[in-house]
């Protein structure tokens, strides 16, 4: 446990010293803010725009709050994933590279709590910037559109989470596992994309599918309630994450 | 007492078998040098004795016990030792000190003390980006002892290194000596006899040869005794080969490699020899071969 912290603590004094304790929740604070005002103002931009014919009537009816934070979500699950993948991919992986594992793992250290010291600070890193840019969200949408209960912010957030901790932790395994890290960002990426692509054009056997929680986030903040069964999928993912950080902790 | 008793080392990798039954012990506060050349396995061995790499057979005892993790008491230099560019050098031996389980105050006061001793103390906090080979060699040399390791096991300490930076970490492993048992692997073979007490030599994955200094000049060391002319010495070569003190004659050009087992009588034989024959000699040089020539003849070459 002592040593874990120290491994821990390392890993946040490597993401302040590269800054990507900064960037990384900066980019999910813009996309969080530019949703909101670019849906906006959607019909001055287009009003502005000025290769429109002379007396078009533009009339898009302003989106509630919570179709508005359910497209900031879905953002998040194109961008967002992207960075975060970018991110975390070379996690485990150039340290291998490096030669940088080594000289760690011959001190008194368990492969376990080097690996877990990661995926401890890799989640919590993205639970701030996923966080922050759904409360940059929130607080725009509520200052431009209309209020919005934090409840259900706070539940689309954390059922939307889980399922980013599920691919952060396969690219975390894949990390473990691979050299290139450009092979572990594209296994990631195809992963998500395929979950997300399969998961609603195969409805009835894609029940389990982790891909199921972005659609109960999403459905949790328009609606205010996860539509279908929420509870399989959340179990499936929370049983898959934890298989593959058992698969990435076993030393290979 | 023994250090580190080793039996049966093997280590194959997928159908290469790189390290292959090994046997030798580490003596406590003794120095020993692992030699040989490139591919023989020097680095695999280390890594299994380092417990960064699980041997595919054999056992290793570490103070007479099997107990399954010793890595506390070892410090470990890999032959490029890496560092975190983004730290300096005191927070980096902080951080060591602590995952071997030292307290953050004791590594702290430790890891001066130690850039003190490798010569690094003003540039302490530097970020190690900006570090020259040997600074990073030496202070890679401080990460392994910073928790006062009974075993330092180093790989390749010296063969990356300028002669300045050279002749400075021999002089270091010299003033270690004293306090801890070492271990280190090189292919250079004067640096071995320079600094360690044993030597051991594997080849192909095999222990080739192995004792202490003495013992290796003892018993593989041979005199020889190296005699030039002005003219061919082949017929005169002919007549040596059949004496009972000269175990093997070599000869090149005008000169005679004559290998003896008993270094007075063949010489005075031979003297006695050259002046009733008047073989007009122009040296006559009495020595030994050197761990070189033994490493070579290890070798096969």
């Amino acid at each position: 446990m002592n040593k874990w912290l120290v491994l821990f603590r390392k890993e946040w004094l490597e993401m302040v010293r590269n800054y990507k304790v900064i960037w990384l929740p900066l980019v999910f604070v813009v996309f969080g803010l530019l949703q909101p005002i670019t849906l906006y103002y959607l019909p001055d931009i287009l009003k502005n725009a000025g290769n429109m014919p002379e007396g078009t009537v533009i009339k898009i009816a302003t989106p509630s709050s919570g179709e508005v934070l359910c497209e900031t979500l879905s953002q998040f699950n194109q961008m967002g994933i992207l960075v975060i993948v970018l991110a975390f991919m070379g996690i485990v992986a150039a340290e291998r590279r490096s030669g940088m594992m080594k000289m760690i793992l011959v001190k008194p250290v368990t492969y376990t709590s080097y690996i877990l010291s990661k995926w401890v600070s890799a989640l919590l890193l993205t639970f701030v910037s996923l966080s922050l840019g759904m409360l940059a969200a929130w607080y725009y949408t509520i200052l431009l559109i209309g209020s919005f209960p934090f409840v259900d912010l706070a539940q689309g957030t954390g059922i939307y989470f889980i399922w980013i901790s599920f691919l952060l932790t396969f690219t975390l395994f894949l990390s473990s596992r691979l050299k290139s890290s450009g092979l572990i960002a594209a296994l990631a990426l195809l992963l998500g994309i395929v979950l997300s692509l399969v998961t609603p054009l195969l409805e009835k056997w894609m029940k389990w599918s982790p891909a199921q929680l972005t659609g109960a986030a999403s459905s949790l903040l328009t609606e205010g309630a996860a539509q279908g069964n929420v509870l399989l999928p959340l179990t499936i993912t929370i049983l898959l994450t934890a298989l593959f950080l058992y698969l990435a902790v076993r030393e290979p | 007492m023994k250090m580190m008793e080793v039996t049966a080392l093997s280590k194959s990798f997928d159908t290469v078998n790189a390290v292959n039954n090994l046997s030798f012990s580490l003596k406590e506060g003794r120095c020993t040098a692992l030699l040989g050349p490139n591919g023989a396995g020097k680095t695999t061995t280390l890594e299994m004795l380092a417990g960064l790499l699980v041997p595919t057979k054999g056992t290793i005892l570490f103070m007479g016990s099997n107990q399954a993790d010793y890595r506390e008491h070892i410090g470990y230099l890999p032959q490029q030792p890496v560092f975190f560019s983004w730290m300096n050098a005191v927070e980096y031996l902080v951080f060591m000190g602590e995952l071997s389980g030292m307290a953050k105050a004791t590594a702290a006061s430790r890891a001066d003390e130690l850039l003190e001793l490798v010569g690094m103390a003003d540039a302490k906090k530097r970020r190690i980006g900006g570090y020259s080979g040997g600074m990073k060699q030496r202070l890679g040399i401080a990460q392994a002892m910073i928790h006062e390791p009974k075993l330092l096991i180093l790989d390749e300490p010296v063969s990356a290194l300028d002669p300045v930076g050279r002749r400075d970490m021999l002089e270091m492993m010299k003033r270690l000596k004293g306090h801890m048992t070492i271990l280190f692997s090189t292919h250079i073979l004067h640096d071995a006899e320079e600094v360690c007490d044993d030597v051991m030599m594997i080849h192909k994955g095999e222990l080739a040869v192995a004792g202490s200094l003495p013992e290796l000049r003892r018993n593989y060391l041979e005199n020889i005794i190296i005699i030039s002319a002005e003219e061919s010495l082949d017929t005169w070569a002919r007549t040596l080969e059949r004496w009972t003190v000269i175990t093997e004659v070599r000869v090149r050009n005008n000169t005679l490699e004559l290998f003896v087992s008993d270094l007075d009588k063949a010489r005075s034989q031979l003297l006695a020899e050259i002046t009733e024959k008047k073989i007009p000699i122009s040296s006559f040089t009495v020595g030994s071969t050197t761990l070189e020539d033994l490493f070579m003849k290890v070798v096969g070459k």
